[in-house]
């Protein structure tokens, strides 16, 4: 009995004390969460964030790094039971939710008063405001598609094809499936929609800026029997230029198919640059415009996350000086070049020679050509959105496994975007 | 039989009760009411009871259908229990009679129950691979296929791999508890059993078996149980895809949570999980008059 | 006759042994190869050359070290805290009829049923009011908790198999209740402790979900975490994810390979032989 009781004792005494230990110190401690955690990501910011605790000895940040898979359900969570945040990562898929929920800061005064603002790209701008007209994010990177190809594999001479039906014949020419040689970097699963609406949405000329999956009439766009044709080549595409296996493929496959020469053409975004560069070389790839469809145009979506602050944090000042300071011309151009993906500001673009030539002069000239390349929303603020991409995909599989028509795919996306 | 000193253990019992009341039975109760509410992380402004529209949601869903799920999660559970308890039980007979080294082989050859679910996943769906994956690169090379099989993206295939990834972890989970009940099979009975002249099999079917028999009834009742509540295999290889291939209730339930942030629809299946485990078990013991819960 | 019986049981106990072991084999030949040659067509199954490049990367680019002392600390303290709850409530389970015994285990078994995730939330919601999260501790009690259950069941059954006049004969001799338990029924019973430790030990090790969901700060993190994290929105990064499994993986198999001496050796057969 005597021994339970010490026991007893004891255990309690540890957890009062674990629970109880606390160190107040003069220092502000932030809490910043991202959630497009990466091993190399996350060293980055870990750098930014000391030279900022350099240039502000009373602010200290914690970095919270979540896997990937689990961080956007984990910062929702998070805010919605108040933990103590200060800065958090937010994604187009998240911020509609967060504002719904009543979690983000208005943000504009801030904005306003802060000169680097004014150097921020018309997109920028665009997508800090994606929820209400009303900037509760400030952008920190952009994820725009264009056209990787192997200039080992498909020789000097190779001219990057410049509409879809071009690239589908270059595809298609270098196929040899008894040398399991392919064409093109199929997607197949995780947000495959984007690619297969890349292809279709080029065959019409009236989509809306505002919604990607609306036309200028008000109609939803996938039963047009233009988006029918660019859908039958995306079939086409899979069926006779990549392995039967590219059904299955997600980012990761995608990227392995070009870099070891299996699919030596790929659609992606630019933070690939960085992880092709490192398996791959600099040297034996280039990246091209996405090619534009029969319409002559290409619709664009702009893939971002940006860095907001709780409505509830205790710390808003504070936080709003670190977002300051990496949201800076050079902090960010610092960020996107070691990181990949493209900065925020146009002095960027116009002084930094590393964003005007080479592999970024594609985004430069998408950029650049409005009349052929028209950046566009998914409606990513609808209720309708979380799930989506579950469901295109299942549908998408079940369509390119021939177990369901066109008509019937088409007719139920239509169906459920009404 | 009580004294004085007795009391310590029944006070023993308390922690555990104190444990599993505070920390298990209230939060199910919890869940279970979410689980009748519209309780979606998109908007948390109006939840309410919505009495059982989360079941009929998940009943009807067109994207998942129910029916393949289910099947699916029967097909998981019957199959891996079935090859991992004749696997293993096998394992456990070759192993029953001490020889040299077995201290070192069983640590070698038990060891898949070491790892966690979700890096089996991973490992497996790297060996399953499509392009770069050893089982297709040896099934080439041994003649028996021609062509690359896209083993974990064609819904014919994926479903037997996943399996066949969760039958390499359970087996060391039935070797072990198998053996550690042979070895207190006594050895009396296998000798008068020579004596008379018994084979082998005679031997394994009417000592071996009877004799560990609660030990048998009881693994394999709680490993189904185990089965049906581990998604991570599932999760790590195919995220319960393709086109809804893989998908049992628990990584369903994954999905809804992770995806579509609805822990109402979430906590309906988990009820659902339940209700089917109590169902299973109820019978099962019945069956096999099991008076007592014996391992 | 009898060397063809033991030259099949070799081939059968090795057959086993390499379906065990290829892939681990091949995890380790993955994490040996340098980061580029993994990718490679036609497939390579000898690394050219050895490289510890990723494990270099690993240790360099997170704090694998530190998840590696906080997933053991955690793992082996709840296992222990486990398996001294559980002794006692096992071997109160077995020794004493109450009227409520059988409601009693299948209250224990009935926990074995219940989704994790159908608990997490509720879990979360309530630690977090008291300022749990994000605590080491936090994860100690949840695991602790999870292992319970099985645990105690276990226990009762492998000191159902002891007889009690094991114990009872022990007591004539003038031991008490407790050192009974603990001179005899505790050393006949180690391959089923054994057991149950190394059981829990693994669970605690390897648990995701949970850990992912209550533990927030770098220098708070378990290995699964780490491992997870380790895939992004680039997919896995199989470099530093197979150098990371292959540690991950040592204490677990220290752990098991301790264990077994008790669980393969049988001590239980000299005492009922006896």
């Amino acid at each position: 009995m005597k021994k339970l009781l010490i026991v007893i004792v004891l255990i309690s005494i540890f957890l009062l004390v674990s629970v109880a230990s606390f160190s107040e110190s003069a220092k502000v401690t932030l809490n910043f969460i991202e959630v497009l955690t990466s091993p190399e990501r996350t060293e980055l910011l870990k750098k930014i964030i000391s030279d900022f605790e350099v240039l502000n000895p009373d602010i200290q940040i914690n970095l919270i790094s979540p896997p990937y898979e689990q961080a956007d359900q984990k910062v929702t969570l998070m805010l919605n039971t108040n933990q103590p945040l200060d800065i958090v990562e937010v994604r187009d898929y998240t911020i509609k939710q967060f504002v719904n929920n009543e979690k983000l800061l208005n943000l504009e005064t801030y904005l306003e008063s802060w000169t680097d603002s004014k150097t921020l790209l018309p997109i920028t701008w665009q997508a800090a405001r994606t929820v209400d007209n009303i900037a509760y994010i400030v952008p920190q990177e952009f994820y725009i598609k264009a056209l990787f190809y192997r200039t080992d594999i498909l020789g000097i001479n190779f001219v990057p094809p410049e509409t879809i039906s071009e690239l589908f014949e270059v595809c298609k020419e270098i196929t040899d499936p008894s040398k399991n040689q392919y064409g093109f970097s199929f997607r197949g699963k995780a947000w495959e929609f984007k690619f297969s609406d890349l292809i279709s949405t080029s065959f019409l000329d009236d989509i809306d800026a505002n919604n990607i999956y609306m036309k200028t009439d008000g109609k939803v766009y996938f039963n047009d029997p233009r988006a029918v044709e660019g859908l039958k080549l995306y079939i086409r595409f899979f069926k006779e230029t990549t392995p039967t296996d590219a059904i299955n493929w997600g980012f990761n496959e995608q990227v392995n198919a070009f870099v070891s020469g299996v699919a030596p053409l790929l659609i992606q975004d630019p933070d690939t640059i960085a992880l092709v560069d490192k398996m791959l070389g600099r040297d034996k790839y280039m990246v091209a415009p996405i090619p534009v469809g029969p319409s002559g145009k290409a619709y664009l979506d702009y893939g971002f996350a940006g860095l907001g602050i709780p409505s509830y944090s205790k710390y808003k000042e504070e936080a709003w000086k670190f977002i300051e300071y990496i949201s800076s011309p050079e902090v960010n151009a610092y960020f996107c070049k070691n990181y990949g993906p493209l900065p925020v500001h146009s002095v960027t673009y116009e002084t930094d020679p590393y964003f005007s030539t080479g592999v970024y002069l594609a985004w430069a000239y998408m950029m650049g050509h409005p009349e052929k390349y028209v950046f566009s929303k998914y409606p990513i603020d609808s209720s309708k959105w979380p799930g989506w991409s579950q469901i295109h995909e299942a549908d998408m599989q079940s369509l390119l496994l021939g177990k369901v028509t066109i008509e019937k795919a088409v007719d139920k996306w239509t169906e459920y975007w009404k | 039989m009580k004294n004085k000193n007795s009391n310590i253990f029944l006070i023993m019992l308390i922690p555990t009760f104190i444990s599993i009341i505070l920390l298990t039975y209230i939060p199910v109760l919890r869940g279970l009411i979410i689980a009748f509410q519209n309780y979606n992380l998109f908007d948390l402004s109006n939840i309410r009871l919505i009495g059982f529209k989360n079941f009929q949601v998940i009943l009807n869903d067109v994207n998942f259908s129910f029916l393949r799920i289910l099947l699916n999660t029967f097909l998981w559970v019957t199959v891996s229990l079935f090859f991992q308890f004749v696997l293993g039980f096998g394992l456990a007979l070759l192993m029953q009679k001490p020889f040299k080294g077995r201290g070192v082989y069983s640590g070698l050859v038990f060891y898949p129950w070491a790892l966690s679910g979700f890096a089996i996943g991973l490992i497996w769906a790297w060996m399953f691979n499509g392009q770069f994956g050893i089982i297709n690169d040896l099934l080439q090379k041994i003649g028996l296929i021609h062509q690359n099989i896209g083993f974990l993206s064609d819904p014919k295939y994926a479903l037997i791999s996943v399996i066949i990834a969760n039958i390499w972890y359970g087996i060391p989970f039935f070797a072990i508890m198998l053996l550690a009940a042979l070895q207190s099979v006594p050895l009396e009975l296998y000798e008068a059993a020579e004596i008379d002249g018994a084979g082998h099999f005679k031997k394994l079917f009417q000592i071996t078996i009877p004799y560990i028999k609660p030990t048998i009834i009881s693994t394999t009742l709680l490993r189904a149980i185990w089965i049906m509540n581990f998604p991570e295999i599932i999760y790590g290889m195919t995220s319960g895809g393709p086109a809804n291939s893989t998908n049992i209730l628990a990584t369903q339930m994954i999905n809804k949570i992770y995806n579509f942030y609805d822990y109402g629809q979430a906590s309906a299946i988990g009820l659902m999980i339940m209700g089917i485990m109590i169902i299973y078990a109820v019978i099962y013991l019945k069956v096999t008059y099991l008076e007592e819960f014996e391992l | 006759m009898n060397i063809i019986k033991k030259f099949i049981r070799f081939i059968a106990l090795m057959i086993c042994l390499i379906f065990a072991l290829i892939p681990l084999y091949w995890i380790i030949i993955t994490s040996l190869k340098g980061p580029k040659d993994i990718y490679t067509f036609p497939i390579k199954y000898l690394p050219e050359i050895i490289s510890f490049e990723s494990y270099r990367q690993l240790f360099a680019f997170t704090n694998f070290a530190i998840y590696f002392r906080n997933s053991l600390g955690i793992a082996l303290i709840a296992s222990f805290g486990a398996l001294f709850i559980t002794l006692f409530s096992g071997y109160a389970l077995s020794r004493y009829g109450f009227r409520f015994k059988k409601y009693i285990l299948l209250s224990l078994f009935f926990t074995q049923m219940i989704p994790m995730f159908l608990i997490m939330v509720p879990l979360y919601k309530t630690f977090s009011q008291v300022g749990m999260i994000d605590k080491l501790i936090t994860l100690i009690i949840l695991y602790t908790n999870m292992m319970i259950p099985f645990s105690a069941i276990m226990a009762k059954a492998f000191f159902d198999r002891i007889p009690v006049s094991l114990e009872e004969a022990a007591q004539i001799d003038g031991c008490s209740r407790q050192q009974a338990l603990f001179k005899i029924v505790v050393p006949l019973t180690l391959p089923g402790l054994s057991a149950i430790f190394s059981f829990s030990f693994i669970n605690a090790w390897n648990e995701l979900f949970l850990a992912v969901m209550f533990l927030n700060s770098d220098v708070n993190l378990t290995i699964p975490v780490a491992l997870n994290s380790f895939i992004s929105k680039a997919g896995i990064g199989w470099d530093i994810m197979s150098a990371g499994l292959v540690i991950a993986l040592v204490p677990t198999m220290v752990v098991f390979a301790f264990t077994q001496r008790y669980i393969v050796s049988g001590l239980t057969r000299g005492a009922i032989k006896g």
